[in-house]
């Protein structure tokens, strides 16, 4: 119900990536590309706003690509940035996600 | 002005089920009167154009309406997010199939217990085992699939079974909720309120469990606002994010508004929902601070919990524009905790607790339906 009150004591172990994972949207959970219209990952309860690296990254968890090839990816076309701190803040996003249950690994 | 994100689009208050706790009105009207398969196709292009993310299609029994695959398919192909919220009743394996094949985002299947005996006493109707074989066809699909679950003083007991029994049927989450005293719930809300004793230990239940589940079942419990000691934020707000529309066509901010005897809402068939989320006295009657009285008006919570429920508000005090008695700052909270402290005098002892648990076929009074 939407007129909910919810209780949540999720924890964030044992959710982090490690580099062989290989993350998926879970399903139910679909990023959405309406022209006109900022890019939001639907999933069942809502909508998450993403930025530009979210949405490389969400748009990344195939199911194939591991962890380790999508942190490269983005250490590639963010070439000005620090690449260790590309690789903390996506498994940051990614456990976040985990814990929701819209990303599998 | 507030963007409206989600739409709940009731489109049948037919249903197989006499639930006791249903949130549907006391009073229903029949298929006669429900919007037809274009009404709603427009109101779904209406909404996605405006900005709404995600439809729940619900009811009553959404399942009922014959044109139900036709309008997944349109609200999916417009861009909306689609929701189904289904008891699985009416549900056949071809009907799923057609469902996956018009893409259907998430499937949110009730069950009223773990066990077929009580689920189905609170039913009304023996559906638990009919639920347990529609759960097995959905997970053949990649859709999102919840379990929902009503929890109340006679069943919370089964709560580790409950969220075994989501576990086995392959739900990527549960949503364990204990019903919300309105409607046919309100009737029963003497028979459905838990004691403290029984809140504290779910509640210790819930952790353990959402540790131990943690990145393969989410479980989010919502707990009965009797107990807390704010109100909850009811909607998200007046007027700030969603809108209901009923089988008929009336746009409603919440489930429950209707109850509100001075309040006039505006119709789809007649209004378009551009108009009626920015413009109509409905939608603005209580949106924002300004209507607020004290001790809402003064109170840092204001932007949190918006004042709580208003048709709460009318239910407990005959005023809509009272602070939520949930709240403890209320002037009518007392109300509140007579009932509470009612329910805890006569069920807290373990032999009452046992009577209760051995004796639901306490005098419920069960959601009669349109057709």
């Amino acid at each position: 119900m939407a007129a909910a009150r919810r209780i949540s004591f999720l924890s964030a172990r044992m959710s982090r990536p490690v580099e062989t994972s290989k993350p998926r949207l879970a399903p139910g959970c679909r990023v959405s590309d309406l022209p006109g219209q900022s890019t939001v990952l639907l999933i069942p309860e809502g909508a998450l706003q993403l930025n530009c690296p979210g949405v490389r990254i969400v748009s990344a968890c195939d199911g194939e690509r591991t962890f380790r090839e999508i942190v490269q990816m983005l250490q590639q076309e963010y070439r000005s940035a620090d690449p260790e701190r590309i690789e903390q803040e996506t498994a940051d996003l990614l456990e976040r996600l985990h814990v929701r249950r819209v990303v599998d690994f | 002005m507030n963007g409206l994100l989600s739409l709940i689009a009731e489109i049948t208050y037919r249903c197989p089920l006499h639930c006791v706790y249903c949130s549907n009105p006391l009073a229903m009207s029949g298929k006669d009167n429900e919007l037809s398969t274009e009404t709603w196709i427009d109101v779904f292009q209406q909404a996605a154009a405006l900005g709404v993310l995600q439809v729940d299609l619900t009811g009553g029994e959404p399942v009922a309406r014959v044109d139900l695959v036709e309008l997944v398919s349109a609200a999916r192909e417009s861009g909306l997010y689609v929701n189904l919220i289904t008891s699985g009743i009416g549900l056949s394996p071809e009907k799923l199939e057609q469902l996956a094949h018009a893409r259907l985002d998430h499937v949110q299947l009730s069950f009223q217990d773990s066990d077929a005996g009580p689920a189905d006493e609170i039913a009304g109707a023996t559906v638990h085992a009919r639920k347990l074989e529609i759960a097995q066809e959905i997970r053949r699909y990649r859709m999102g699939f919840t379990v929902t679950m009503v929890v109340h003083r006679h069943n919370l007991q089964r709560l580790p079974q409950m969220i075994a029994m989501a576990e086995e049927v392959g739900a990527h989450k549960v949503e364990i909720a204990h019903a919300q005293y309105y409607g046919w719930a309100f009737r029963n809300r003497e028979n459905l309120l838990p004691t403290r004793g029984q809140l504290d230990s779910s509640l210790e239940l819930i952790q353990e469990a959402q540790a131990r589940l943690e990145g393969r079942m989410r479980i989010d419990y919502v707990v009965p606002d009797y107990y807390a000691k704010f109100p909850k934020a009811c909607m998200g707000g007046w007027g700030r994010k969603t809108m209901l529309i009923t089988p008929s066509g009336e746009a409603l901010p919440c489930h429950a508004a209707k109850i509100i005897p001075e309040m006039r809402f505006e119709n789809v068939r007649e209004q378009k929902l551009e108009w009626i989320w920015q413009e109509s006295d409905s939608f603005r009657r209580f949106r924002g601070e300004a209507w607020m009285p004290e001790p809402c008006r003064s109170c840092d919570r204001r932007t949190r919990d918006f004042g709580g429920c208003r048709c709460q508000a009318f239910l407990l005090t005959d005023d809509s524009q009272a602070t939520d008695p949930a709240c403890s700052l209320a002037s009518a909270h007392k109300d509140v905790e007579e009932i509470v402290q009612r329910v805890n005098a006569s069920h807290s002892s373990a032999w009452e607790r046992a009577q209760a648990a051995s004796a639901t076929r306490a005098s419920w009074e069960y959601r009669q339906n349109p057709r």
